[in-house]
């Protein structure tokens, strides 16, 4: 127990905090839509996310020719990087997202198959496509180098706001909200909430069920592209596996907030990410996990459903 | 595709108990003598390069089957999602190895203690989070699984990340010794358990229990409605299938003679529950199929060591699109009499005859 | 059907096929080829020093070949993944394959403990290059390690420790220590013992944390490490969780020494962390750089066997060429079952590479075996500053 760390650095804590929380709210947002629409834990989006992270790691450094050692870019080059990196890593975990969908879920949900079905289909993609990503990369990480100086924006009594970190919270917000509104004023978004909120009925509608879903998936790997660019801006490394531990993270906040909730995932992501800077700062980090899941344990008994859940669902295993 | 396990089912209910008996007992017969299967010449393209085939069908076939037996009551009879099965197979290992290493008690007294430790932890995970639906319930034994692995990762007094070695092997039963050379003893004790499990099993599913999982599994708020006490029902699958897991968990570490935390991780629950999906939800012999083959697979092509789990994941995708309800799927259609049954197949030629004649006119 | 009686049958069968493969092995007088398991981490988190250990090997395997001896001798690859349950399902295979006389490996402590029941089961004679937790030959614990058969080239982590404590804190005046683990047997094995080589030298320990390898996120441990007020930041693990913590408390404002264990000896440490992170990092190890310690001739024979043109930046190759040598030692002596060959180990002098001569205590440790040398990163690349 160090609580004194908490007085000390509380503001560094804070920003690393809502950095990562953030990343954890786009992430969760992929879970959470796919969630509404099937009712599954989409188990490969950990993989997507991971494929994201790759991708802006080979733009860096095979399109714009990054070595570790290569000093930080600015300017107009600077932005242009940055783009390409992010258009690149939603690309890729969109197309991921979609693909994932026709070879899993597709399938077996035209055969009216139980849905531990698809989730089996489900586990056995994220192992085809980890698997794949460790033969190429030799179970090595790959880091990625540096592009943006990160030098802090300003300091007060030596705590400084970082540019990534500002980065990231504030286009992690701006992705939110865009596609907060997306569900909630677009066509395609009220279809979407339609078949989340009964598929029956939006077919009886005649809503188009495979292409509402479909788009679910590309717009959450869309999302968790954004948060594989985030991700390797702020902690610059991926390997195979990564997804493993940012799926779980991003899982759990989507719970906490309540699955199928797109607003419970911005606030179960924050609430986490927070959660786990600080706990790790009074307890050690060993004991991050533990302290996670006990939140989340006690919050549920409060409120079965999250903290901002879906009304009461079947227990349709 | 045609139903196996209906055609099983079908076979089975139409012999007579004598016919049966001696099934089960060349069945069981056989089964013994799996431990020869690699060495006997017309057998022997199952025998595993580069890890023992006895050894293997201890861990992992015997333990997984085991396992995903036990998995199969929470998951497949009452439709509870557990994600965290491996806690109490690690609580069962770390049982024995604590108490086979620090007290006088042998293996054999130690197996109901983790059996009994295993069902403690379910209850009290159950009490609280049983009243969690679907995949709420899912999200916290996952939790669970971490917690209990992380747990005793972070304690120093169960060697923390060194795990504890030199766990004893059971003492000799029937003058057979248990030891690292002697796999198929090992086999045989873990084939007498699952037997044992599928004994419980199958008199639990036409008991009370069993009507009252497949009444939750099918819809809780019916089942609730019709008047089954819903959370005692869910308290017993989970504590039942928990025992299950703590003594996989118990002759586990007397096998390998050291426990560690790294090989308690949530990768292995979720193996647990692909082998119960796979192999065919709810249905034993389905499981012990899936189980299995989900085992056994990547040892015996270990030697293209570096894409086995790929070609895992590979099969996992194609089966489950091939057959989405597992490859022996629970039985559709309970308790047909024999009546019932003529009266079915009767139909079922009838629709044939009017489809084929159906055929016909269209062809025309 | 009896059951028992099958089970009693079945038994005195399978006591029939251990027994006739026991028999088949000291009926073999003088065989024309042996084998010998290279059980090592070939796939998974550590392959990468599995990979560099199989360098030295192939070096001193190709030697022996060159001499055209009367006993051929091949490795047998057997991967444990560096993992607990992988290990001893392959230790086992070991144990009951006839023609494999002795196992080299493996390179992880955790692996290697895992496999200890299986080998002794076997009675195998084992030589570790690179498994450096200190307990693996503790002589009061030789029911639960590898007591009598298990033997390594490396230095154990208590002597590594000892030069870590101090070459950690080396030119800092009044240090004030922060270390971190990664959980690992290595990680906290290290961790522990340095812990108390801290405490012996009365040096000030300000703060400790462990955090699981594989974590991406270091920054809340890095603000911590900063509030603690340290100058000297000690890492118990591996290469890639090195870098990434390198790079967080840059990031943090951290200004001190930052040092770590063997663990950490690798290229990919500097080419995860970048150079500018990664230097003026300091490094200890129980082992002599390859390209060092062998000779122009020898090096020559590296490159033939492998392909590879340098040794630099590989770890542990010495100590595989080293504990290799021991085996073939024994071989060429005429020695050819496992009983023979573990007398030998027990009884026999051998030379390292640079010449010394070393043998082995009755726990397995190395007499007169490398010293612990002192890295530090200068200008992105890995120099030997020669002992700690």
């Amino acid at each position: 127990m160090n609580f004194s760390v908490v007085g000390t650095q509380f503001f560094p804590l804070l920003i690393n905090g809502l950095a990562l929380g953030f990343i954890y709210v786009l992430i969760s947002v992929g879970y959470t839509m796919v969630y509404g629409v099937l009712r599954l834990i989409n188990f490969a989006n950990s993989e997507i996310f991971m494929l994201g992270t790759f991708a802006t790691v080979i733009v860096t450094r095979n399109v714009f020719h990054f070595t570790i050692d290569t000093p930080t870019s600015h300017g107009g080059k600077l932005i242009l990087i940055l783009l390409c990196c992010l258009l690149a890593s939603m690309a890729v975990s969109a197309i991921a997202a979609v693909f994932v969908e026709i070879i899993a879920y597709r399938r077996l949900r035209a055969k009216g198959a139980n849905r531990l079905g698809s989730l089996i289909s489900a586990i056995g993609t994220s192992i085809v496509l980890s698997e794949a990503v460790r033969l190429m990369t030799h179970s090595l990480p790959v880091s990625d180098p540096r592009v943006l100086a990160k030098f802090n924006l300003f300091t007060i009594h030596g705590v400084g706001l970082r540019i990534d970190q500002l980065l990231v919270i504030v286009f992690g917000a701006a992705c939110f909200v865009a596609v907060d509104r997306f569900v909630t004023k677009t066509r395609v978004g009220k279809a979407i909430r339609a078949v989340s909120m009964s598929e029956e009925n939006s077919k009886l509608m005649g809503i188009n069920l495979n292409r509402v879903i479909s788009i679910t998936f590309l717009v959450g790997g869309l999302v968790t592209g954004a948060a594989a660019f985030m991700y390797e801006t702020v902690y610059e490394t991926t390997v195979f596996d990564v997804g493993f531990n940012m799926g779980i993270a991003a899982f759990t906040a989507a719970v906490l907030g309540g699955i199928g909730n797109l607003r419970g995932a911005f606030y179960g992501g924050i609430a986490l990410g927070l959660a786990e800077e600080f706990f790790s700062a009074i307890l050690g980090t060993q004991w991050k996990a533990i302290t996670v899941f006990t939140v989340l344990v006690l919050v549920l008994l409060v409120r079965p459903n999250g903290l901002f859940g879906e009304a009461v669902q079947q227990s349709r295993v | 595709m045609i139903n196996l396990r209906d055609k099983g089912a079908e076979i089975w209910e139409g012999w007579n108990k004598p016919t049966r008996t001696a099934f089960a007992a060349i069945v069981i017969f056989l089964a013994f003598l799996i431990p020869f299967a690699g060495t006997f010449p017309l057998t022997s393209f199952f025998n595993t390069p580069l890890v023992s085939f006895q050894a293997i069908l201890v861990y992992p076939v015997g333990m997984y089957i085991l396992m995903a037996l036990g998995l199969n009551i929470v998951v497949g009879k009452s439709g509870l999602l557990d994600l965290g099965y491996v806690a109490f197979f690690a609580i069962g290992a770390y049982t024995a190895a604590i108490f086979g290493t620090k007290t006088s008690l042998n293996i054999w007294e130690i197996l109901p203690l983790g059996m009994g430790f295993a069902m403690l932890a379910g209850v009290l995970l159950g009490l609280p989070t049983l009243r969690l639906r679907g995949d709420y319930l899912a999200i916290v034994t996952m939790g669970f699984g971490e917690i209990v692995r992380i747990a005793v990762l972070n304690t120093p007094a169960d060697g923390g990340p060194n795990g504890i070695p030199g766990v004893p092997n059971p003492p000799a039963l029937f003058g057979q010794s248990f030891d690292l050379l002697n796999q198929s003893h090992f086999f045989w004790l873990v084939l007498v358990m699952i037997l044992a499990v599928v004994w419980m099993v199958r008199r639990l599913s036409v008991r009370r229990p069993g009507r009252a999982w497949e009444a939750i599994r099918q819809d809780e708020d019916v089942a609730l409605l019709m008047g089954v006490p819903i959370l005692r029902y869910k308290i017993w699958s989970f504590s039942i299938g928990a025992a299950v897991g703590g003594a996989a968990g118990v002759i586990f570490a007397s096998q390998q003679m050291f426990v560690a935390p790294q090989t308690f991780t949530f990768n292995v629950s979720v193996l647990i529950l692909s082998c119960v999906v796979f192999g065919g939800m709810g249905n034993i012999w389905g499981v012990i199929l899936g189980a299995t083959i989900l085992a056994y697979i990547p040892e015996r092509i270990r030697q293209i060591a570096n894409a086995r789990q790929l070609l895992f994941g590979l099969a996992l995708i194609i089966m489950m699109n091939l057959r989405p309800e597992g490859l022996l799927p629970r039985k559709k259609r309970e308790h047909l009499s024999a009546q019932e049954r003529a009266d079915l197949k009767a139909t079922r030629a009838a629709l044939k005859a009017s489809k084929k004649s159906n055929s016909g006119k269209a062809s025309k | 059907m009896n059951l028992t009686t099958k089970r009693t049958l079945g038994a005195a069968a399978a006591v029939a096929i251990v027994l006739g493969s026991v028999v088949a092995t000291s009926a073999q007088a003088a065989p024309k080829s042996v084998s010998i398991a290279w059980q090592n981490a070939i796939t998974g988190r550590n392959a990468g020093l599995g990979a560099d250990e199989l360098l030295g090997a192939k070096t001193a395997l190709y030697e022996y070949n060159k001499t055209n001896p009367a006993v051929k001798v091949t490795f047998v690859n057997e991967d444990d993944v560096s993992d607990a349950a992988s290990a001893s399902a392959v230790a086992l295979s070991e144990a009951q394959n006839p023609a494999i006389v002795g196992v080299l490996g493996s390179c992880c402590s955790g692996a290697t403990k895992a496999s200890f029941p299986a080998w002794k089961s076997g009675r195998l004679p084992i030589v570790s290059m690179s498994a450096t937790n200190a307990d693996l030959t503790n002589p009061k614990l030789p029911q639960s390690n590898g007591f009598p058969f298990f033997h390594r080239v490396v230095p154990t982590d208590d002597l590594q420790s000892v030069a870590l404590a101090r070459f950690a804190v080396k030119g800092v005046s009044s240090p004030k220590v922060y270390y971190i683990d990664d959980q690992s047997t290595y990680g906290s094995g290290l961790r522990d013992s340095t812990a108390a080589a801290f405490k012996k030298n009365g040096t000030t320990v300000v703060g400790k944390d462990t955090i699981a390898a594989g974590t991406a996120d270091y920054s809340s441990a890095a603000s911590k490490v900063v509030a603690s007020g340290a100058n000297v930041l000690v890492y118990f693990g591996y290469y890639s969780d090195a870098a990434k913590l390198k790079k967080a408390v840059d990031l943090a404002g951290f200004k001190g020494t930052f040092a770590s264990g063997d663990g950490t000896l690798d290229n990919g440490f500097i080419t995860q962390a970048g150079a500018a992170s990664a230097n003026g990092t300091l490094i200890t190890a129980p082992t002599v750089p390859f390209e060092l310690a062998a000779s122009a001739a020898i090096l020559k024979d590296f490159t033939a066997a492998t392909g590879e043109a340098s040794p630099a930046g590989h770890a542990y190759v010495t100590e595989a060429y080293d504990a290799t040598n021991t085996f073939l030692q024994c071989i060429t002596e005429g020695h050819t079952t496992r009983a023979a060959i573990q007398n030998c180990l027990q009884t026999e002098t051998f030379s390292s590479i640079k010449g010394s001569k070393f043998t082995f205590t009755r726990y397995g440790d190395v007499t007169g075996g490398a010293p612990v040398g002192g890295f530090v990163v200068k200008n992105g690349v890995l120099a030997y500053l020669g002992n700690a």
